[in-house]
């Protein structure tokens, strides 16, 4: 009895190996696990998917904004399917031994902590194979980077974040599925909601914005398209849209009336504006053509469109077409006046209102037009427009918006980890 | 106004006159149908209880708390839809979100109603096709009242007075501290269902000497698992168990390691190798000081008592039936313990190789260690065992001990030979046994005091 006692209270004093040595045995085992088990399978899993959307966003990515936001949505989607389908099925599948082994002895932080240890060298090594296809599928990456010296490093910085964040996350689901049916039926659902809400690519009511912020899609989206510059690259769909459009025919029949009407439409900003050009010379009608037409705003104003179709140009070919200028070329006009004035003068003519019924036809293609206004010019000018348009501060590549995204996507993974700890602790711990 | 328009809602489900006056006599069959199963009437006029009740009623207490609150869920949103009020062009996103949530709960309340009234029309004895008229909203009222009121229609069963039976099969007493052996006073064992204790296990008291080889008996549902649960400290009981004198739940974390629990399914890594498995075993279970050799010749010493030296190198998942056994209880012993328990180790074995199986534990135990086991074959290895613990399921559906003693002693106290008929004794008539569940108990009771 007394020998019974004595080794009972030798037992009290036994130490049992702690968190930091348990982690050594799981992260051997789970090590074990990748050659066994297969899960080896994610690497060339990753690669087949990196390849499939390397070849969509290649001729794109980094060439133009609309391409890089695509391409930029596209990586994180990678990401996310690769991280949560590393994990999801990682704890629901051997509940039962995590059962058995905490009760001999096993601390769950331990567990997990070698999971995420794991997890992370197998996001690693997806990211690193994901790189390498789509470069090697032909995506342009740049080479200078903004937070370390190389842009491949930069960016695959953030992909390994977005991936582990979603490895995490399913880590997460994982806990708290009964099997692994369960998981797989989740999975959709979470993936939808990243997706959905990444606040990138589709627009949401404004009510959603706030579950954007707890949508790992959110600060990788924008991670990635401040890394490729997005508000500094051209938007040129629509340039290249108006370009495709050539051929088509554009112009109408007008009576003069109407054209004055239109010149008089003073509450229209941009016949304002040019009612507003001071001409300030005593000149006849005829002179006052001649240096509207060679005047240095000429070339800006003649393609404000006045009307549907109708720029200035048109609107004084028109009149040329009219013969106004046969009959009133020679009518002096006295002192410093404004076109408004000069068009006002026009209408109020008793003669000109008599022919305000007088039909004039204007017909030519968007090529012509944009011929006349210099193709090259107006693509720029599309392209510059379309881009303030889109821009968005979030995509700035600076080195503090990109540190920004980065420690959201590391707090991700940490609250992911932290929950999963907690869960596995305390979930059905009565039935354990 | 609203108010009263919110009271309707909550208790009728609907404002309008005619769905009214059918909630209110479906209210009134309900309370009658309550009061024959021995449920308080009033229950039927409160939302979200009143489902679960009535899934006590059918017999379908597990579908009660889903039943129940996909019912309070939909009458809160159709709460909510009152108070927030919409008009009809407006269709802002929160009233499509409220719409949709509702039609969920609404589908989950119908689905889970049809199982409790399929429970209910069993509960009854009546053909099936009422179905129909339960199931159907504005039909619903018609069976409630006949059944309610109709003195033909009576349930099979009552709802028991669990709290009643309790008293009355109330038993007291505790075993005396062993000093080199296993002291169990268990008080009560319990667990939470959806608000509501339900006691598991209740005065369990005894002292197992070291080197005994105990068989643990009892029906399905005795709560053989959840004793052996208890005991090891992994979920605790209002309990004072004694491992050789030392206190298993105040010293769990130093004491586990003095437990070995072998669990019914083989709980194992089937993609790892033997000799990986037990290696990890090893390092998990044995102290921090044992040196790396020292490990390896543990592991080797258990691998050659258990007959696994010629599969160290197999995947678990290759093994036989009685390979994964005997890999699954070497997992456990590696850590030498003085409490040695198996939940039902010879499940899928043939009887030479139970029966080998068992003669591996019988000589654990002669080497002074306690060995618990539960199986549900016990004749063909009686003669191993030492002591037999029979839990029983009492009428107030609690696990409570019978008898624990000698196998000789066990046979005259129930005055039957086999075991088989000792578990049949206590089991209750529903499961195809005689129901002395609750004489056994008091009786045994009685014994001890």
């Amino acid at each position: 009895m007394a020998e019974v006692q004595a080794k009972s209270q030798r037992q009290m004093l036994i130490r049992h190996r702690g968190r930091g040595a348990q982690v050594r045995i799981y992260l051997g085992k789970m090590l074990r696990m990748f050659i066994y088990q297969n899960d080896w399978k994610v690497l060339p899993m990753a690669a087949l998917i990196a390849g499939l959307v390397g070849m969509v966003i290649r001729k794109r990515m980094f060439l133009t904004m609309e391409g890089t936001l695509m391409g930029a949505f596209a990586m994180v989607c990678v990401c996310i399917w690769n991280g949560c389908f590393n994990s999801i099925q990682v704890i629901c599948r051997e509940r039962d031994v995590i059962k058995r082994e905490h009760r001999s002895g096993m601390h769950i932080s331990s567990y997990i902590v070698s999971h995420m240890l794991y997890q992370a060298l197998l996001c690693l090594a997806q990211t690193v194979v994901t790189l390498y296809v789509t470069q090697l599928v032909g995506v342009q990456y740049p080479w200078d980077g903004l937070v370390t010296p190389l842009f491949p490093l930069d960016f695959m910085i953030s992909m390994f974040l977005i991936t582990y964040a979603s490895d995490m996350m399913s880590l997460w689901v994982s806990t708290l599925a009964k099997n692994t049916t369960t998981a797989m039926t989740i999975m959709p659902f979470v993936l939808i909601f990243q997706l959905v809400f990444s606040g990138g690519m589709l627009s949401l009511p404004a009510w959603t914005e706030t579950l954007t912020h707890f949508t790992i899609s959110n600060p990788g989206l924008k991670v990635i398209a401040a890394q490729a510059d997005t508000n500094n690259r051209p938007y040129d769909s629509i340039a290249s849209m108006v370009g495709k459009m050539g051929d088509s025919e554009i112009g109408g029949t007008f009576t003069v009336g109407q054209i004055l009407d239109i010149l008089q439409a003073e509450d229209k900003p941009i016949v304002a504006e040019l009612r507003a050009k001071e001409l300030g010379k005593v000149m006849t009608l005829g002179e006052l053509k001649n240096a509207l037409e060679s005047s240095a705003t000429f070339d800006t104003l003649k393609n404000e469109q006045l009307l549907e179709g109708f720029t200035v140009e048109d609107v004084l070919s028109a009149v040329d077409k009219a013969g106004l200028l046969e009959k009133y070329g020679d009518t002096q006009i006295v002192g410093s006046f404004t076109i408004g004035e000069a068009v006002d003068f026009l209408a109020s003519n008793p003669d000109v209102q008599s022919r305000r019924d007088q039909e004039i036809s204007v017909h030519t293609t968007v090529g012509k037009l944009l011929d006349l206004a210099g193709a090259d010019r107006v693509k720029a000018f599309l392209e510059e427009k379309a881009a303030a348009v889109n821009y968005n501060p979030d995509y700035d590549c600076t080195e503090e918006n990109i540190t920004s995204y980065w420690l959201r996507l590391a707090t991700f993974v940490l609250v992911f980890a932290l929950l999963s700890m907690i869960t596995l602790e305390f979930i059905d711990k009565d039935k354990r | 106004m609203l108010v009263v328009q919110i009271l309707l809602v909550i208790f009728a489900r609907s404002t309008s006159l005619s769905d009214i006056i059918l909630s209110a006599l479906f209210m009134a069959g309900i309370w009658r149908i309550f009061e024959k199963s021995g449920i308080k009437g009033w229950w039927a006029l409160i939302p979200g209880a009143r489902e679960y009740q009535l899934a006590c009623c059918a017999g379908r207490e597990s579908e009660g708390p889903v039943y129940s609150l996909a019912s309070a869920g939909s009458i809160a949103l159709q709460v909510i839809s009152l108070l927030v009020s919409f008009n009809s062009t407006d269709v802002s996103t929160v009233a499509i979100m409220i719409v949709i949530v509702s039609l969920v709960l609404w589908l989950v309340s119908f689905i889970y109603s049809i199982r409790v009234y399929a429970g209910l029309i069993d509960v009854y004895g009546v053909r099936k096709r009422w179905m129909w008229l339960w199931a159907l909203p504005y039909t619903s009222f018609i069976p409630a009242l006949l059944w309610g009121f109709g003195k033909k229609y009576q349930p099979a069963w009552k709802v028991e007075d669990i709290r009643t039976e309790m008293a009355r099969l109330a038993t007291h007493g505790s075993a005396s501290v062993m000093s080199d052996g296993l002291t169990v006073n268990l008080t009560e064992r319990t667990a939470t269902e959806f608000f509501k204790k339900k006691v598991l296990l209740r005065d369990i008291h005894m002292a197992i000497p070291q080197g005994h080889m105990v068989l643990l008996l009892g029906g399905s549902g005795a709560g053989k698992t959840t004793y052996l649960n208890a005991i090891n400290g992994y979920e605790k009981a209002k309990a004072e168990v004694l491992l050789n004198g030392t206190d298993l739940y105040k010293h769990y974390k130093k004491m586990q390691y003095e437990v070995g629990f072998v669990p019914q399914s083989e709980m194992m890594r089937g993609k790892d190798t033997v000799l990986n498995t037990l290696m990890d075993a090893a390092r998990l279970r044995l102290p921090k000081e044992v040196s790396s050799e020292q490990r390896k010749a543990r592991v080797n010493e258990v691998m050659e008592i258990f007959g696994l030296l010629p599969v160290k190198n197999n995947l678990v998942e290759k093994l036989s039936g009685g390979q994964k056994k005997r890999l699954s209880i070497s997992m456990e012993f590696i850590s030498n313990p003085s409490l040695f328990i198996l939940d039902e180790p010879d499940s899928g074995l043939d009887g030479v190789m139970a029966r080998e199986l068992f003669e591996q534990l019988r000589k654990i135990a002669d080497t002074g260690k306690i060995v618990i086991v539960i199986t549900h074959t016990p004749d063909r290895v009686i003669d191993l065992f030492d002591d037999v613990i029979v839990l029983a399921k009492d009428s107030a559906r609690t696990g409570r001990l019978a008898y624990y003693g000698s196998i000789k002693e066990a046979r005259r106290f129930f005055g039957r030979d086999k075991m088989e008929q000792i578990v049949k004794s206590v089991n209750r008539k529903e499961e195809g046994g005689d129901g002395l569940a609750d004489e056994f108990v008091l009786k045994y009771a009685k014994e001890v005091a």
